[in-house]
């Protein structure tokens, strides 16, 4: 399949505002035009062209962001379905944020909010993602609204905080605060999980593979059960090519906590059991 | 066209356009997934009298359905969505709901979409939940063997109810038998449904009456107690007739469903007592889809001769 190879060529250490790229992607612009656009670099205007070189034409399906760094933000932002970016190297703040059906993968790691407010298509990280993955843009209400986060390291804390609707899947490890403020939607993962995890959860599911150090007081244990819906996620988690896919469909025997009762939540922590 | 002995009639049987749903029960094991299904196709043999027709259309195995458990697929009709849609909601709601371990999945994509656990969900009373996986959102309601899992919508579809056949025998037992012929080998074909009990119809009618208040009445031409009337088609020697009615989702599915039991019917032949079969013909007064016979059968004919 022909793609479109954008190749970071400058050396700066400022900040680089992507969105350029998913803009370009989606109204299929020649190259000429996009080379002389002018993105933020830190405080300064600067040209594409002068920062990236570009093979191909946007009119392909599929784009390959090459030699990219933490510094990059907003790689994916908007991107609409059908379209496909893929990232060998690192991504900034904001990766895949406010996505509507595209397809962003990372060949690295992701800094803070990846997958911010997205509505639907895939994301998918192979290192570690930041904190506040799937989660609202600060002082927004929603977070993700729909849609899948796949990352294969650790992510940080405050996963899918205010998490709308979607699954957020980590093959690793989850740090402080998952799922915190949660509205709805799924956060599974296969490692271990810090403090504090669903406090101020309203609704929504996680589920882990161990019982959390600490389980906050708000939530309450409803005991063992076989859930008949989890065949059906787990049918959806075994999906993209992942550690998830050893996860047997018919598992579904789970200890269930039922929280936060401090804001009259109904969100639940299932714990696999056996 | 004589099969085997067997005289089919240059005749068509009429059908009607419907809409269609079909749904998935699955449950712990098959005995109680068929608890289900067969409670909820009760009292729906024909929508005269019942609003729907419903009926079991196969045993679906544990990897076919969507939870991974034994499950069995049921397949309703009725004459407009609005009533489809009622009649699924109180079948649903009163007769797999109820029924300990089942759940309850779409099984039609459909033209469009109708409610399935929509309205179900408010009697979790709040503690419902709703799950959207994939494209698809199901609702998970709280009861006292755990969780009611069930699929949001299902889909319909166009269909066509009230394609039949006709059996003319000797004698009651061989009407029966042949029947039963019949029924077995329609029963092996998907998206097809016999609502009537067991398959077979003794009380076939046909349309109007001579009272008022009734649009459908015994179908006194195929009365084998009135053959002295001057409009009774039944010969001298037959002493039972029985009709089949089939519903399926397509044009195609009813006319494979009634090649498939006018050919079990010949295999059995005019040596058990078969004579004639016929279809229910009404002039074109029951609906637009009319099945001839002898077109179903012109293939079956090319191989037994």
């Amino acid at each position: 399949m022909s793609h479109t190879t954008v190749t970071y060529k400058g050396s700066t250490q400022a900040r680089l505002d992507m969105r350029w790229l998913s803009d370009a992607a989606q109204r299929a612009e020649g190259n000429r035009d996009i080379a002389n656009r002018e993105i933020m670099a830190g405080n300064e205007k600067t040209a594409i062209g002068e920062l990236f070189d570009i093979r191909g034409s946007f009119t392909d399906d599929e784009i390959v962001l090459e030699n990219s760094n933490s510094k990059m933000d907003y790689i994916g932002h908007a991107l609409a379905a059908g379209s496909t970016i893929t990232v060998k190297g690192n991504c900034g703040h904001y990766a895949g944020a406010e996505l509507t059906g595209g397809t962003l993968k990372v060949e690295g790691n992701v800094s803070d909010f990846a997958g911010c407010a997205m509505r639907a298509g895939l994301i998918e990280v192979s290192g570690d993602g930041g904190h506040y993955a799937g989660s609202a843009y600060a002082g927004a209400k929603k977070g993700m609204a729909g849609g899948t986060i796949l990352i294969h390291g650790n992510s940080g804390d405050f996963t899918g905080d205010l998490m709308r609707r979607g699954t957020i899947m980590v093959v690793g490890n989850i740090g402080d605060y998952c799922g915190s403020r949660m509205i709805a939607g799924t956060i599974a993962n296969l490692g271990t999980i810090g403090k504090q995890v669903g406090v101020g959860m309203r609704r929504g599911t996680l589920l882990l593979p161990h019982k959390p150090k600490d389980v906050i007081s708000g939530f309450h244990d409803c005991g063992r059960h076989s859930l008949g819906y989890l065949t059906l996620l787990l049918h959806e988690l075994r999906r993209p090519k992942s550690l998830f896919q050893s996860l047997h469909p018919m598992r579904r025997r789970v200890q269930r906590y039922m929280g936060d009762s401090a804001v009259g939540g109904q969100g639940e922590m299932l714990i696999w059991i056996g | 066209m004589i099969i085997n002995g067997v005289i089919i009639d240059d005749t068509f049987a009429e059908a009607f356009p419907m809409r269609a749903t079909r749904i998935i029960i699955t449950a712990i094991n098959y005995k109680w997934a068929r608890h289900a299904a067969e409670t909820m196709t009760g009292f729906a043999t024909s929508v005269i009298g019942c609003n729907v027709e419903a009926g079991i259309e196969r045993i679906i195995g544990n990897h076919e359905t969507p939870d991974g458990r034994p499950g069995i697929s049921v397949l309703l009709f009725a004459t407009d969505r609005k009533t489809l849609e009622q009649q699924l909601q109180k079948r649903i709601g009163q007769c797999v709901l109820t029924c300990p371990t089942t759940a309850v999945f779409a099984g039609l994509e459909g033209e469009g979409q109708i409610a399935l656990g929509k309205n179900l969900r408010y009697f979790g009373d709040g503690y419902q939940t709703s799950k959207k996986i994939g494209d698809k959102r199901y609702w998970r309601i709280p009861v006292m063997d755990g969780e009611f899992l069930c699929e949001e919508t299902t889909g319909y579809q166009t269909a066509i109810g009230g394609g039949n056949l006709l059996v003319l025998a000797r004698h009651i037992s061989q009407a029966l038998l042949a029947c039963e012929a019949a029924i077995d080998a329609i029963s092996l074909l998907p998206n097809i449904i016999m609502p009537f009990p067991g398959g077979g119809v003794r009380s076939g009618s046909k349309v109007g009456s001579k009272y008022k208040f009734l649009n459908a009445s015994t179908n006194h031409p195929y009365c084998p107690t009135l053959k002295g009337e001057p409009d009774n088609v039944l010969g001298k020697n037959i002493e039972a007739a029985m009709e089949i009615v089939i519903d399926g989702l397509t044009k195609e599915d009813v006319a494979l469903a009634m090649n498939r039991g006018i050919e079990a019917i010949c295999d059995l032949g005019k040596s058990q007592g078969i004579e004639r079969i016929t279809g229910g013909n009404y002039g074109g007064k029951l609906g637009p889809h009319h099945f001839h016979l002898r077109e179903i059968m012109h293939e079956s004919y090319n191989r037994y001769i």
